[in-house]
């Protein structure tokens, strides 16, 4: 979204045009060359390290140029299946991620009150110190229940062994990542309904249906890309005019949550019209018959669903019997946040609807494909007596037990209706003061902990509320554990470390090292005092060894460092030419010198159509009824409930959140080069109502949920419904040390009410309503 | 030496904005909004009414220097600043620009702007003296695209891509009316 187009020369020639919105001419921190100078001083053989990205979750594979050990300019990898030989906006942007001068430079203690953000620089061994003699007091109080220390984790990128340190070695059983305020719901639901997470095959699809994933302002990949390129049928449900939707053959503006509704009436059609697989359901469907009962019997009609959503019937007639009659369609199942307590069912209608057309396990479908499997690095890790479980659970039918609930974690220590205290918290790159519903909730929970440690390259609004900040280095400054990418394509790829880290930064494996080593000891004797097991265990073996054996070497992991452990683990597992393409190309697969061809401006192919893994063998089944649901009282079978319905009182908006295509949630906010592009964000209000509200343009406006109040700059357009808001997230932040990002723009989660469903025990984010005025 | 142009397979674009992030960086275009070699304009907003849009319209367009072959920018410049590089790229010599700013009134496509640490009008030279330099064959903006939409290269070398796309597809040039003979073209 450009908010306005500015002509150059009118500018020249009217000098003031344009001043509210430009940014101000800040000189790049660090500029990568300059173009006045000389050709002759270019360093023409720069260093040229492969890296992968990590400026949002996809990790797109990147050539970092680096000269005079400055990181001068980073490229696209050719060679990676997965992201299609690009770098987006963000991706380019990296650079200022790395030489960002906000970044957190050396490890901080707090000094004056949580929020004020006075700390004291500290040496690494002192930071350790502190945190060690408070976790040993809050477990001598909390007699050696580890799940006390909750760690939480929003980088996809080390997270395994995060969670081998502080679950496995630590002991604690509550782990919490990004899951539940993302989207647990459709892994749940494709897991539950055909055994398998799957990977969508845009590529080979020709009929594609998108209900809300934002595509092209959310970038994907290879999923956007292929959408791009290919010249298959796009439809896109959407109650905002995205990008997405600008660029879709079909566009189908909706009621905000009711794409249940669309599915489900999609699903009428092709039973009562006999148009499903027959042959496919035949073979691999469980209850069929059920379901076909069950939706003929509710009666979703088109006429019904065009009452909800407000797609005209033979509208999605048509549609049903368009995505039925395609050879290979695809109902993009989507990933982004969860957005209404009918999030799990409207996810397993589109799986549902995929298998009833065949689209499962086959080109242009849900493909289970290949993934190259990496051995894991076995560790031993001990069993804590005294340690409790996960509480956030309780009252999810299923929920993820490897990422938790966050709302139900919160909701339960701020009540205390926790079954122990939990006293201290490690957050690693998870900004918990901005990425959930309802801040103030969230300070409350960090203002009860003995301990607060946050871990991360930037300070954000919750490195303002620890009591110990450790700087973690960038992405650009490290090498990570060699990590296995995609199905259909599958290929290895490796993350080099392109410059050494800047400051006193250092990688998480050196930080849980250096924590390991300062906690091993101190920690040992706490359980010692307190586990019985651990006392026996003593007594029988001695201590040396009860101590080995019990696996209580919290460090045990980095005895060899992240170069070591890649080589070991891939030499032994894939061979020596693995391990030389994975250090000078970034990438590995079987045959990737003789499958990697180009095809036109330097667009590649990266495995030959035979050779792409469309269909494998395997015994599945597709599960329209699931027992466990009935059992806990919900819909075993996707099932349309009056409650939801769309509706919004008059005078009130519904609030709907998405992003920029320039921002990962509040990671990017600060980026020097990002802001340039996209300096604020604004409410998009329909311009019909901004005009009664006598709402322009630029104006500030105030926005108020039951729970919040902001205020934020209007963008009146005609791509919203009447009585719908929309702002991007990754705004608003709070804490003054972000200079390029503080005093931009508001927050969506200080007026998000917090709500979740209990399928997955995700937030919802679409049931908010607000009233708006010009300020 | 080459006569270098550029393609554009302008509806492919998303407005993704990878390529005006990839040329600030190569080429140390300083920050500001207005401050760009290149730029996507937004064009034919979707109109109507939401629930009947009209989207029919709505176009990502790719803006930068159109490399006239008969620039207005060169003949206008008072001090000769302004020339063609033996690649058919229209550069400037930087010590002889006073910000006249007589090109960038002159320029039909506004894309020149000030540079006001170099104290230069700067655009889009194909990224000449930084990737050309070193002997690589992309712009910065055309490798990073993920559409890859841009194809660039010379447009006397009849085996190129570029040549080869403009001999197979049709395309428009922007403002041709005014003779200034573009070497961009729009595919159709």
């Amino acid at each position: 979204m450009k908010i306005i187009e500015t002509s150059r020369r009118q500018f020249l020639q009217s000098g003031v045009a344009l001043c509210i919105y430009a940014t101000s001419s800040t000189a790049l921190t660090r500029l990568p060359t300059d173009s006045t100078q000389s050709t002759s001083s270019l360093d023409k053989s720069p260093k040229i390290t492969p890296f992968l990205c990590n400026m949002c979750r996809n990790k797109c594979a990147g050539l970092a140029r680096v000269e005079n050990n400055i990181l001068t300019k980073i490229d696209p990898n050719p060679l990676f299946p997965k992201s299609r030989n690009m770098i987006c906006p963000k991706g380019n942007a990296g650079i200022q991620a790395l030489y960002d001068k906000d970044r957190l430079k050396y490890p901080l203690i707090r000094m004056g009150k949580r929020g004020e953000g006075n700390y004291k620089r500290v040496t690494w061994d002192e930071a350790f110190e502190y945190i060690k003699d408070r976790l040993v007091m809050i477990l001598e109080k909390e007699k050696d229940n580890r799940s006390t220390i909750m760690s939480c984790n929003g980088e996809g990128f080390n997270k395994d062994e995060y969670i081998q340190f502080f679950n496995g070695k630590i002991g604690s059983a509550n782990f919490l990542d990004e899951g539940s305020i993302c989207l647990n719901t459709k892994l749940g639901a494709t897991q539950l309904t055909i055994g398998d997470i799957g990977e969508p095959d845009i590529a080979g699809s020709d009929f594609v249906i998108i209900s809300g994933a934002n595509r092209f302002e959310s970038l994907i990949t290879p999923d956007s890309i292929d959408l791009i390129h290919n010249k298959q049928k796009l439809v896109v449900l959407d109650p905002r005019c995205t990008v997405t939707a600008i660029k879709a053959d079909e566009y189908l503006p909706l009621n905000v949550g009711t794409d249940l509704a669309f599915c489900l009436a999609m699903t009428y059609i092709a039973m009562r019209d006999e148009l499903y697989n027959k042959v496919f359901v035949q073979k691999y469907f469980k209850d069929f018959d059920k379901y076909r009962e069950h939706i003929l019997k509710e009666n979703y009609r088109a006429k019904w669903a065009e009452g909800k959503t407000h797609i005209p019937a033979d509208t999605i007639e048509r549609i049903a019997k368009e995505f039925f009659g395609a050879k290979r369609p695809l109902y993009y199942m989507g990933r982004r946040s969860v957005w209404s307590k009918s999030d799990f069912q409207f996810r397993r209608a589109m799986i549902l609807l995929n298998a009833l057309a065949g689209s499962i396990n086959k080109k242009g479908g849900i493909v289970f494909g290949k993934p190259i499997k990496l051995p894991q690095e076995e560790i031993n890790t001990p069993i804590y007596d005294n340690a409790e479980g996960r509480f956030d659970l309780e009252g999810i039918v299923y929920g993820s037990r490897k990422g938790g609930s966050w709302l139900n974690f919160r909701e339960q220590v701020v009540n205390k209706t926790a079954p122990y205290s939990v006293k201290a918290m490690f957050i690693r790159k998870h900004n918990l003061m901005q990425n959930m519903p309802n801040i103030t909730k969230t300070k409350k929970m960090l203002e009860m902990m003995d301990l607060v440690v946050v871990i991360d390259t930037l300070p954000s609004d919750t490195a303002l509320m620890a009591d110990v900040i450790l700087p973690e280095c960038t992405y650009l400054e490290r090498e990570d554990r060699v990590v296995s990418f995609n199905r259909l394509e599958p290929s290895l790829a490796l993350r080099n470390q392109v410059v050494e880290p800047l400051y006193e930064s250092r990688s998480i494996q050196n930080i849980l090292k250096g924590l390991g080593n300062k906690l091993t000891k101190p920690l040992f004797e706490v359980s010692k005092k307190y586990d019985e097991d651990l006392q026996d265990s003593i007594k029988e073996l001695g201590k040396l060894k009860a101590f080995n054996e019990g696996g209580y070497d919290l460090a045990e992991l980095y005895k060899n460092d992240i170069t070591a452990r890649n080589k070991n683990l891939i030499v032994k597992a894939f061979g020596k030419e693995a391990y030389r393409s994975l250090k000078t190309k970034g990438v590995w697969y079987p045959n990737m010198e003789k499958y990697h061809k180009e095809i036109f401006n330097n667009r590649y192919e990266y495995y030959p159509e035979e050779k792409r893994h469309y269909s494998v063998k395997r015994d599945f089944k597709v599960n329209c009824y699931l027992k466990k649901l009935a059992k806990n009282g919900f819909d075993a079978m996707p099932t349309w409930r009056t409650e939801y319905d769309f509706h919004v009182p008059k005078g009130k908006f519904r609030l709907i959140t998405g992003r920029n295509v320039t921002d990962t949630q509040t990671a990017t906010t600060n980026n020097s080069m990002l802001r340039d592009l996209i300096e604020t964000n604004h409410i998009w209000i329909n311009e019909k109502i901004a005009k009664e509200l006598s709402i322009k343009l630029g104006d500030i406006v105030e926005v108020a949920s039951s729970i919040g109040k902001i205020e934020i700059k209007a963008y009146p357009t005609n791509k919203i419904a009447p009585n719908v808001v929309w702002f991007a997230h990754g705004y608003g932040v709070q804490n003054e040390a972000l200079t390029n990002s503080f005093g931009h723009g508001a927050s969506d989660n200080i007026l998000i009410e917090d709500k979740f469903e209990k399928i997955y025990g995700c937030a919802t984010m679409h049931h908010t309503d607000i009233t708006i005025r010009r300020v | 030496m080459a006569n270098y142009g550029m393609a554009f397979d302008y509806k492919l674009c998303i407005n993704c904005r990878a390529c005006e992030v990839a040329c600030k960086e190569e080429n140390g275009i300083e920050l500001g909004a207005s401050k760009h070699r290149l730029w996507i304009k937004e064009e034919g907003n979707p109109s109507g009414d939401f629930w009947n849009l009209d989207r029919t319209q709505s176009h990502f367009m790719q803006m930068q220097c159109q490399q006239c072959q008969d620039a207005p920018c060169l003949k206008v410049c008072p001090h000769e600043a302004i020339y063609k590089d033996g690649n058919g790229i229209i550069r400037l010599h930087n010590d002889k620009c006073d910000l006249s700013l007589d090109c960038v009134k002159a320029c039909p496509y506004d894309a020149r702007y000030v540079d006001t640490r170099k104290k230069i009008t700067d655009k889009c030279i194909f990224c000449a003296d930084t990737r050309l330099a070193r002997g690589e064959t992309t712009t910065a903006c055309q490798i990073t695209c993920p559409a890859k939409l841009r194809i660039f290269g010379d447009l006397d070398d009849p085996k190129s891509e570029i040549s080869q796309v403009l001999k197979k597809r049709e395309y428009f040039q922007l403002k041709v009316d005014k003779g200034t003979k573009p070497k961009l073209f729009y595919l159709k």
